[in-house]
């Protein structure tokens, strides 16, 4: 389900680019820092987005220097000085992925995603301690969610609302001391975690069809089980639209928010990046070069 | 809130007229009321359109090209803060005003302003709680339920009661208006993206030809020609 949000790169100039990575690597670092080498794996670009527009809201300025590090061995890199933004960032990537895994080992029974629940378990409780009612607040939603899965729910906005609501609890973050600002962001978050719930579910129908999962859209369409290719051709005008608009909505909440610094990377991702990721999955191009999700 | 009129609109102090109205323009489009209709963010791009609309009233009575920013827009915009309070009130109880005169006579539709009211409150669980016992449902109640789905972000469910609703009373301008206005969003959105890259939507060749073409049909069409040897 992660990883979905990320820049157009062939749009983000050199530099730009050097930025959003010295950031993501920073994120990787203050992971690190705070719980060790293994829960580094976890991190996703969803996260590194969430990080770059937190922190643009302050105005400080950018700090960093090109370092060698464990992962990339051979080469220098542009690596961002982490802040308290980093850590928060690094504490809910953590609080997500912790959920996540837990949620495949139980459905799923994955082998690999239960072992990797127990290596995160240690780092989890201790972002936990510190940010207790977000974990609840998200479990709350992951209960609901688990719950209209179980009931076949058939209505795609429904079922994206809990999903949606998480990411929402994540984009409010308690260091952005002004209301309005998080009440902007919140919305932000809602609508984007609309967009990855969405988009993953059309992604997904095939296998989920195939696995006998649960698929929203496959719910609310209602697939006869004939032909999945001429489903989702079917209803991909519908889902264009809701994809679209959740995507506009974010992007109203984003352009109320006074952007200090990165207004190129931040403004890259939300006019450009998300169209162009949404018009990829919809029309089933470049699938081979992306990387599956955790 | 104090600010630069220059940061408000987000150009160089000192920039020229044209440069100012340029800017202006760009933003106003950006925080226009219709854009953020059905959305609970509303007040805050009112708030901003508000500041942009002093910013440049500022700049175009007191900036030339060589003008220095030196601070005395925030005493005029302190000034200036108790005329707005009054404008606003005022702008809102008319509007009140003309509600009741609207729905005075029609008993039936007193559900109908108070969903309305509470919506506009943002109060949405107490709109969806008059609407819940509403018991014959027209177009107004799919109206008004499409919006509340809008505020709460569930658009899928939002389009299709508007949607209903104007095919319920297709004469309605208010309900075509919102069908209107949410399609136009999306195309909104998705032209910004178009415009904005061209490593994407650069015009190919085949394109080149195939407008080329149209053009020259319909011109035929017309009676005139645009390329005589086709």
């Amino acid at each position: 389900m992660f990883g979905y949000v990320e820049p157009d790169k062939p749009e983000l100039k050199i530099w730009e680019f050097d930025v959003f990575r010295g950031y993501y690597c920073g994120l990787c670092r203050a992971i690190k820092k705070r719980y060790g080498q293994i829960p580094r794996l976890t991190l996703n670009y969803d996260m590194a987005f969430l990080y770059v527009l937190l922190d643009s809201l302050s105005p400080d300025p950018v700090t960093g220097k090109m370092q060698r590090c464990f992962v990339h061995p051979t080469k220098k890199r542009y690596i961002i000085a982490p802040n308290i933004y980093a850590e928060y960032t690094a504490d809910m990537n953590i609080i997500l992925m912790y959920y996540n895994l837990i949620d495949k080992w139980k459905d799923e029974k994955n082998f690999p995603a239960g072992t990797g629940a127990l290596v995160l378990k240690k780092a989890y409780k201790k972002s936990r301690k510190l940010y207790p009612e977000k974990c609840e607040a998200i479990e709350t939603h992951l209960k609901r969610l688990a719950e209209l899965e179980a009931n076949n729910c058939d209505s795609i906005d429904e079922a994206a609302e809990p999903f949606a609501l998480i990411m929402r609890e994540l984009f409010e973050c308690g260091h952005i001391k002004d209301e309005a600002e998080r009440k902007t962001l919140g919305w932000l978050g809602y609508n984007l975690g609309r967009w990855i719930y969405i988009i993953d579910a059309y992604d997904d129908i095939e296998k989920d069809y195939s696995r006998k999962a649960y698929n929203p859209l496959i719910s609310q369409y209602g697939f006869d089980g004939n032909d999945i290719k001429g489903f989702k051709e079917t209803i991909k005008e519908k889902a264009d639209f809701i994809l679209t608009y959740s995507l506009s909505e974010a992007e109203k909440a984003y352009s109320l928010l006074t952007i200090e610094k990165n207004k190129g990377i931040l403004d890259n991702i939300l006019y450009s990046g998300l169209i162009a990721r949404t018009d990829r999955v919809l029309g089933e191009r470049g699938r081979s070069n992306e990387k599956e999700s955790v | 809130m104090k600010k630069n009129p220059y940061k408000v609109l987000g150009i160089k102090a000192g920039a020229s007229y044209d440069e100012i109205k340029r800017a202006y323009r760009e933003l106003a489009k950006k925080y226009h009321p219709d854009r953020y209709r059905n959305n609970p963010l509303a007040d805050l791009a009112e708030e901003k359109m508000r500041e942009i609309n002093e910013a440049y009233e500022y700049l175009m009575k007191n900036a030339g090209a060589s003008y220095q920013y030196q601070g005395g827009y925030e005493q005029s915009y302190d000034n200036s803060g108790a005329y707005q309070g009054q404008y606003q009130s005022q702008q809102q109880s008319s509007y009140q005003s003309e509600y009741k005169t609207r729905y005075k006579y029609e008993e039936e539709a007193d559900w109908e302003s108070r969903v309305r009211t509470y919506i506009n409150s943002g109060n949405l669980n107490e709109a969806q709680r008059i609407l819940d016992r509403v018991t014959t449902r027209n177009a107004a109640w799919y109206y008004l339920q499409g919006l509340v789905f809008l505020r709460r972000g569930w658009f899928d469910r939002g389009f299709s009661n508007i949607q209903k609703a104007v095919n319920m009373d297709p004469s309605n301008f208010e309900y075509r208006n919102a069908l209107n206005n949410l399609n136009q969003q999306n195309t909104g959105y998705r032209q910004n993206y178009y415009y904005r890259n061209t490593y994407h939507s650069s015009p190919d060749m085949c394109n080149l030809c195939l407008n080329l073409w149209c053009a020259d049909t319909c011109c035929e069409c017309m009676g005139g020609d645009l390329i005589s040897c086709c």
